[in-house]
C-alpha cells in the first residue's frame, strides 16, 4: 500500500469520523441510565436536569431507570454500550468505588469515564421524630450496650449509607446491624413503621422529607453543609465519620474526548442557568460542579480509604 | 375548613376547563396504552414526566393520575377480548372474562367491568379523603416480617384460582417463584439463573412472561384446532349484562372495593395481590365455586373492582406521608418533586388545593371512563366478529412491538417467544399459567423482606409469630392450608375438576 | 421428559407436568450450584433458589408417582405447524426489528405469521401485512415515539 493510498484510506476515516462527530447529538436521542428507582434523589436531579441539557444539545434525551446492585447494573449496561456518545450514565460514588472492592464485576472499572460532578450531599443518619435517640451519643451508647441490636436501613451493600454505617461502627466501637432496601424510600416507609430504627439518608433528602416525622442525628461532611447549618458534623461530636454523596454523569471512556467535553460543557452551562438553579434550590440540591478529569483525579485516593474502612471491619468480625 | 368546604376546594380546581382537559388527555391516552399491550403506564409517564414541567404543578400531575387509572380500565379489555394481561393485576380477570367473551357475552363483561371500577373508584377516592391519613397509619404498621407472612398467604390462596389439582397449582407457583428469582440479586448483587446473559441482570419483565404464556401460546392453540376457520365464538348474545348479571355482582363488587382499598395501601404488588385475593374470596364464599373459570361475571367483578381501588388507594401514602408505594407512585413523586412540592402532611395543610384538587380530579376521571368506555364496548365487541385470520396477525403484531418497546431490545421478544413454547407445553401438560405468574409477582417480594427480617432479628425467626399482624396472617395460613388437606374439600376440588373436564 | 411406561396405564398430561416440574427444578439446581447458600441471619443469594428447586422436585415426583398407575389418558394432539411457524415468525421479527427496521420487520411478522393458519388466502394476507404495519408504524413509532429504525438504512 503506497503512503498516498494510507493517506486517502486515512482521510476517508477521518472524514467519516468527523462527519458521525458532526452529527452528535442531533442523529438519535441520548439515552440517560439512571442507576437507582423512580423518586430517589439521582433520578429527581436528572429528570431535573435533563430537559436543560436537551436544549443545551438540541437533542432529546430519555431517561431510563435501571436500578439496582448498588448501581453495578447501570455501569454494566454503560460499559456495553455502544461508546458512540448516544448512553451516559448516573455516576455515584461511593458506591462506585466501593463495588470496586472485593467484588467481581460484569464490567471494567477503568472504562468509565466521569463527564462531570454535579452535586455533593452529606450523608446523616434519620431517626424518627419520637425516637429516645435524641443525639449520635445516646445511639453509639445504646449500640455499645447492645451490640448489633441497633438496624440500619441502607440502600445496598457499599452505598454511602453503608460505608458511613461501617466508619461509625469503627469510630465508636460498636457493632450495628446494615438492612439493605431497595431505596430511600422504602428505607423511610420502615423507619416510619418503626421497622428499623434508624437510615441513612443524603441531607438534601432529608430536608425535602417532611420534617415532623424524622430527626436528624448528625451529618458526615467536613463542614455543615450549606443545606442543614444547624445539624453538627460527626467530627464535631467527636467520631471519625467522613461520607458524601457525589453524583454527577458518566459516559465510557472509549466515547471520543471531544463529545463528552461538549456534554461536560452543556452540563456546566445548564448548571449556571438561574431556572435550574431554582428548580434545584426547590429540590434542596447541593450543587458542586466538578469537571470529569478533576473528580476522576480525586477517585484512588478516596478507593484507598475505603478499602482501608472495608478491610478493617472485616477483619475485625 | 371543614371537609365540605375542603372537598368544594378541590372540585373547584379540578373543574377549571385546563385541568378538566388534561384529566380527560391522561384519562383517553391511560385507556389506549392499557389496551396495548406491552406499553405501560410506568414507562408513558417516564416519557411524559418532562412535559409536565411546563405546566401548572396540578395539572400536570392531574394528567399523570388520569393515565395511571385510565391504564387500570383498558388493560381489562384486552384481557377479557383476547386473553391477554396487559399487567399483572389484568391476570384473574381472563379466567372469567375471556370465557365470557367466548359465549358471546363480551359485552357483559367489559361492561361489569367498567361499573365495577367505576363504583371501587369512587369509594377508594372518597376513602383518600376521609380517611386517608388514618389508613396510612395502616400501611406502616407492615413492616417486612408482616410482608413475609402476607406474601406466604398469599401464595397459598393463589392455588385456589386454579381450577385444576392443588399440587399442579403449587408446582406453578414454585416455577414462577423461581423465574422471579431470575437476574441480579439486589441485596448481594450475585448474578443468578441468568445463563450468563446480560439482558436477564434485571431479571425478566412479567410482560415478556404474560405475553409469552398467555399471548403466544393461545394463538398456537387456538390455530392448532383446525386452522383460522375452527375459531368460532358463540355468536354475540346481548351487548349489556342482564338483571341477573348486576344481582350476582354486586356483592362481588362490594367486596373487591373493600379488599382493594386496603391491600393498595401496600407498597409492591397491592394491586395485584388485591385482584386476585378478591377472586379467590368470591370463590370461597360462592354457593356455585366449582363454576369459577367457566365465564362467571363475579369472576370478572370482583378482581376487577379491587384492582381499580387498589390503584387509587395507592396514591395514599404517597399524599399523606410522601413514600410511594409502587413504581408508579414513584414517577408521580418525581412529578411532585419537579414542581418543587413535596407530598406529605405538610401539603395537606400548606396547599390544600393541591391535595384536594388531584382527590377531585380522580373521582371525575374515573366518571369520564366510565363515560367513555361504555360506548365504546359495542366497538370492542364488534372487534371479535373480525374473523380470526385477520385478527391473530394482528395480536401478533401488537404484541411483538409491546415486547420490544419495554426496553428496546429484541432479547425481549426472543424470550417472549420461548415463553410462548413453556406456555404450550404447560397447555398440553393441563397446567394453568395463573399461579405461575402470581409466584412470579410475589416471590422477589418474599424474598427481600424475609432477608430483612431476619437481618433484623439476627436470624431469629420468632418475630413472625411474635407480632400480631403477621401472627393472624400466619393463622390463616394454616387454616387455609387445613382446609385443602381436609379430604372433604379435596372431594369438591375432585369434583369441579371432574365436571371441568366433561 | 417422562416417559410412558406401559399401553394400559399412565395419565400423560401429569407425567408431562412432572417431568417439566422436575426438570425446571433440576436446571435451577444446576444453574445455581455456585451460588452461596449462607445462612438463616446472612442469607446467600442461593438461599431460597436452592429451597424452591428442591420444593418443586419434590412436588413434581409427588404428581408424577401416582399418575403412572392411573389408567392412561393421551396428551392433546400436537401440530407443528402452528407452533413452528409463530415461533419462527416472532423470532424473525425480532432480528429484522433492529437491522431491517419496523416496517419489514412488521411485513415479515405478519406474513409469515399468517401461514400458520391453513386455510390462508394470499389475496386477503398481503393487504392485511400492509395495513398493519402503516397503522404500527403510525401509532407505535409516530404515535407513542417507540424506538425503532423503520428502514433498513
Amino acid at each position: 500500500m503506497t503512503i498516498t493510498k494510507t493517506a486517502a484510506l486515512a482521510a476517508i476515516l477521518a472524514t467519516t469520523a468527523t462527519a458521525a462527530l458532526a452529527d452528535w447529538p442531533a442523529d438519535r436521542p441520548i439515552e440517560m441510565i439512571v442507576a437507582f428507582a423512580p423518586g430517589g434523589g439521582t433520578d429527581i436531579m436528572l429528570r431535573t436536569l435533563a430537559p436543560f441539557l436537551e436544549a443545551e444539545l438540541d437533542t432529546q434525551i430519555p431517561v431510563l431507570n435501571r436500578p439496582g446492585a448498588s448501581g453495578e447494573i447501570a455501569y454494566t449496561a454503560l460499559s456495553q454500550a455502544r461508546p458512540d456518545g448516544h448512553t451516559v450514565s448516573s455516576l455515584n460514588t461511593p458506591g462506585f468505588l466501593t463495588m470496586q472492592i472485593g467484588r467481581t464485576l460484569r464490567y471494567e472499572p477503568a472504562d468509565i469515564c466521569p463527564i462531570a460532578r454535579i452535586v455533593e450531599d452529606p450523608g446523616t443518619f434519620i431517626v424518627q421524630a419520637g425516637s429516645d435517640y435524641t443525639s449520635l451519643a445516646d445511639l453509639v451508647a445504646f449500640a455499645k450496650a447492645n451490640p448489633g441490636a441497633v438496624s440500619v436501613g441502607t440502600t445496598g451493600v457499599g452505598t454511602d449509607e453503608h460505608l458511613a454505617m461501617l466508619q461509625l461502627e469503627q469510630a465508636a466501637g460498636i457493632d450495628l446491624t446494615a438492612v439493605p432496601f431497595g431505596g430511600a424510600n422504602e428505607a423511610k416507609t420502615a423507619l416510619l413503621g418503626g421497622h428499623v430504627a434508624m437510615i441513612g439518608l443524603n441531607v438534601g433528602e432529608y430536608t425535602t422529607s417532611d420534617q415532623g416525622s424524622f430527626r436528624a442525628l448528625a451529618q458526615f461532611a467536613e463542614e455543615r453543609s450549606t443545606l442543614a447549618p444547624e445539624l453538627p458534623t460527626a467530627k464535631e461530636l467527636g467520631f471519625d465519620v467522613l461520607m458524601s454523596s457525589e453524583r454527577g454523569l458518566a459516559a465510557h471512556c472509549d466515547v471520543p474526548e471531544e463529545i463528552r467535553a461538549r456534554l461536560a460543557a452543556a452540563v456546566d452551562t445548564a448548571l449556571a442557568n438561574p431556572e435550574f438553579q431554582e428548580k434545584a434550590r426547590q429540590q434542596a440540591l447541593p450543587l458542586s460542579f466538578k469537571s470529569g478529569a478533576d473528580w476522576q483525579a480525586d477517585m484512588p485516593v478516596r478507593l484507598a480509604r475505603y478499602t482501608e474502612i472495608f478491610k478493617l471491619i472485616e477483619g475485625g468480625q | 375548613m371543614t371537609f365540605i368546604d375542603l372537598l368544594m376546594l378541590g372540585f373547584s380546581e379540578a373543574i377549571t376547563p385546563a385541568n378538566l382537559a388534561f384529566c380527560l388527555l391522561g384519562a383517553l391516552l391511560g385507556t389506549l396504552i392499557g389496551v396495548l399491550p406491552g406499553i405501560g403506564p410506568t414507562a408513558t409517564i417516564a416519557v411524559l414526566l418532562p412535559i409536565t414541567f411546563f405546566l401548572p404543578p396540578l395539572a400536570g400531575i392531574i394528567m399523570l393520575a388520569g393515565i395511571y387509572y385510565g391504564a387500570q380500565y383498558g388493560g381489562s379489555t384486552t384481557a377479557v377480548l383476547v386473553n391477554l394481561p396487559g399487567e399483572a393485576s389484568a391476570v384473574v380477570t381472563t379466567l372469567d372474562g375471556y370465557q365470557m367473551a367466548r359465549q358471546g357475552r363480551a359485552g357483559a363483561a367489559l361492561a361489569v367491568a367498567a361499573l365495577g371500577s367505576f363504583f371501587a373508584g369512587t369509594v377508594a377516592t372518597f376513602a383518600i379523603a376521609v380517611a386517608g391519613p388514618t389508613l396510612s397509619g395502616f400501611a406502616l404498621s407492615f413492616g417486612p416480617a408482616e410482608y413475609v407472612s402476607l406474601m406466604v398467604f398469599g401464595l397459598l390462596a393463589a392455588t385456589i384460582l386454579a381450577s385444576g389439582p392443588v399440587l399442579k397449582a403449587i408446582g406453578m407457583i414454585l416455577i414462577g417463584l423461581l423465574l422471579g428469582m431470575v437476574g441480579t440479586d439486589g441485596a448481594t448483587g450475585a448474578e443468578r439463573l441468568t445463563f450468563g446473559a446480560i439482558e436477564l441482570f434485571d431479571g425478566i419483565d412479567f410482560i415478556v412472561i404474560a405475553i409469552g404464556i398467555f399471548g403466544f401460546s393461545e394463538i398456537i392453540a387456538n390455530l392448532e384446532r383446525s386452522g383460522s376457520e375452527g375459531v368460532k365464538l358463540a355468536p354475540l348474545s346481548r351487548l349489556w349484562p342482564t338483571r341477573e348479571d348486576f344481582r350476582n355482582s354486586w356483592g362481588a363488587v362490594l367486596r373487591g372495593t373493600g379488599l382493594g382499598t386496603l391491600l393498595g395501601l401496600l407498597p409492591g404488588g397491592g394491586a395485584t395481590l388485591a385482584s386476585f385475593s378478591a377472586y379467590s374470596l368470591e370463590k370461597k364464599v360462592s354457593r356455585h365455586p366449582e363454576r369459577f373459570g367457566t365465564g362467571v361475571v363475579e369472576g370478572v367483578a370482583a378482581p376487577e373492582a379491587a384492582n381499580n381501588a387498589a390503584a387509587q388507594s395507592s396514591f395514599i401514602p404517597l399524599l399523606t406521608l410522601g413514600i410511594p408505594s409502587n413504581n408508579m407512585m414513584a414517577m408521580m413523586l418525581s412529578a411532585f418533586m419537579i414542581h418543587g412540592i413535596t407530598p406529605g402532611p405538610t401539603v395537606l395543610t400548606n396547599q390544600p388545593e393541591i391535595f384536594w384538587g388531584l382527590v377531585a380530579s380522580m373521582w371525575i376521571g374515573n366518571l369520564l371512563l366510565v363515560v367513555i368506555n361504555l360506548p365504546m364496548i359495542g366497538l370492542w365487541v364488534k372487534l371479535l366478529t373480525v374473523p380470526y385470520r385477520l385478527l391473530y396477525p394482528a395480536i401478533l403484531l401488537f404484541c411483538c412491538i409491546g415486547v420490544y418497546s419495554m426496553n428496546n431490545r429484541i432479547f425481549d421478544v426472543i424470550l417472549a417467544a420461548g415463553f410462548g413454547l413453556l406456555g404450550y407445553a404447560f397447555r398440553k401438560a393441563k397446567c394453568e399459567p395463573g399461579p405461575l405468574l402470581l409466584g412470579f409477582v410475589l416471590g422477589p417480594l418474599l424474598e427481600s423482606n424475609l432477608r430483612r427480617t431476619l437481618l433484623i432479628t439476627q436470624g431469629d425467626p420468632a418475630i413472625f409469630v411474635e407480632r400480631p399482624i403477621s401472627l393472624v396472617m400466619l393463622l390463616a395460613t394454616v387454616a387455609l392450608l387445613g382446609l385443602m388437606i381436609l379430604p372433604a374439600f379435596r372431594r369438591t376440588r375432585e369434583e369441579a375438576f371432574q365436571e371441568e373436564e366433561a | 421428559m417422562a416417559a410412558p411406561t406401559g399401553t394400559g396405564t399412565g395419565d400423560r398430561p401429569d407425567l408431562l407436568s412432572a417431568g417439566l416440574f422436575i426438570g425446571l427444578g433440576a436446571l435451577g439446581l444446576w444453574m445455581g450450584r455456585g451460588l452461596p447458600f449462607g445462612t438463616l441471619a446472612q442469607m446467600g443469594p442461593g438461599f431460597l433458589p436452592r429451597v424452591v428447586c428442591v420444593l418443586l422436585i419434590a412436588v413434581g415426583l409427588a404428581v408424577g408417582l401416582p399418575a403412572l398407575r392411573r389408567p392412561a389418558q393421551a396428551i392433546e394432539a400436537v401440530r407443528l405447524r402452528p407452533l413452528l411457524v409463530i415461533t419462527v415468525a416472532i423470532v424473525g421479527f425480532a432480528y429484522a426489528a433492529t437491522h431491517l427496521g419496523f416496517v419489514l420487520a412488521a411485513l415479515w411478522l405478519v406474513i409469515a405469521g399468517s401461514l400458520a393458519d391453513p386455510g390462508g388466502r394470499w389475496r386477503h394476507i398481503l393487504p392485511l401485512a400492509a395495513g398493519l404495519t402503516l397503522f404500527g408504524a403510525l401509532v407505535f413509532v409516530y404515535g407513542l415515539g417507540v424506538q425503532v429504525p423503520l428502514w433498513p438504512f
